[in-house]
């Protein structure tokens, strides 16, 4: 199991780095439905519609968090233990719940 | 019929068809992990409990990955056509519910590596509680995304 310790870093830190990257709206590429293309500029609404900024933050959490997982030393990745793997990402569901309460009122 | 509607449509079915199959096996296998002590009453509840839990692990991870995959290419068409008109019929709720599974679907997938690790054989007592979890936490979050999908895809009818 500890071969694979990295899996739960992954697993841990890929829900809050999407967390940061939709939280802050960021993302180096927007998908514009009515242009059907993808732009690294922000484009006027008017004339290209509404973008879709998922596919840049699903992008973004894979290849940052593949990053950092690789840079986390295996020997602290196991110290992290299994119990991180899946109360980081309940952290962040519950996280998820919180801030689009904003919906509903 | 308008071009490309009915890629769309074959789209939608494969999707659904897609989260049928997946809400099923990650159901099956979130009641099953959470099952406690033998099963000495052979009722129809405990013979759905009583299934062979990992098995399941490789056909719920590649529904996940195929589900959310049929999602993102209907992405586009739900962005144009359902969102601007749920914006214009002020239906606020329906967009949140939507936002949040777009983000449970990207929950999902990034805890895919942990939970096949979690159920690898031989299945540890260390890692227990983290297969439960997080079986759990796949299926919470494809309970919420198929009933939200099956909302939104009907919304018409159920707010005429």
């Amino acid at each position: 199991m500890t071969r694979y310790a990295r899996f739960n870093t992954f697993a841990i830190l890929y829900g809050v780095v999407y967390f940061f990257c939709f939280y802050y709206n960021w993302a180096v590429f927007r998908y514009y439905p009515v242009l059907e293309g993808f732009r690294l500029q922000s484009q006027p609404p008017a004339t290209a519609g509404p973008a879709i900024l998922w596919y840049a933050w699903l992008a973004q959490a894979l290849v940052i968090t593949l990053g950092l997982t690789l840079l986390v030393p295996r020997r602290v990745a196991a110290r992290l233990g299994p119990t991180a793997a899946w109360l980081g990402p309940v952290l962040v569901v519950v996280g998820i719940l919180v801030y689009e309460r904003r919906w509903f009122y | 019929m308008e071009e490309g509607a009915g890629v769309i449509q074959v789209l939608m079915i494969l999707h659904a068809l897609l989260g049928v199959g997946l809400l099923g096996a990650v159901t099956h296998q979130a009641v099953s992990v959470g099952r406690s002590g033998g099963l000495a009453k052979r009722t129809m509840v405990d013979r759905y409990r009583g299934v062979h839990a990992p098995a399941f692990v490789v056909t719920v991870m590649v529904l996940f990955v195929l589900t959310s995959l049929a999602g993102g290419l209907l992405y586009p068409r739900y962005r144009i056509d359902v969102r601007t008109t749920l914006e214009d019929l002020q239906l606020r709720a329906a967009n949140g519910l939507f936002e949040i599974k777009e983000h449970f679907a990207a929950v999902g997938l990034g805890v895919l590596p942990a939970y096949w690790l979690s159920w690898q054989a031989p299945l540890t007592a260390e890692y227990a509680a983290t297969r439960k979890y997080l079986t759990w936490l796949l299926a919470f979050v494809v309970w919420w995304n198929f009933l939200v999908g099956e909302v939104l895809n009907n919304i018409k009818g159920l707010f005429p």
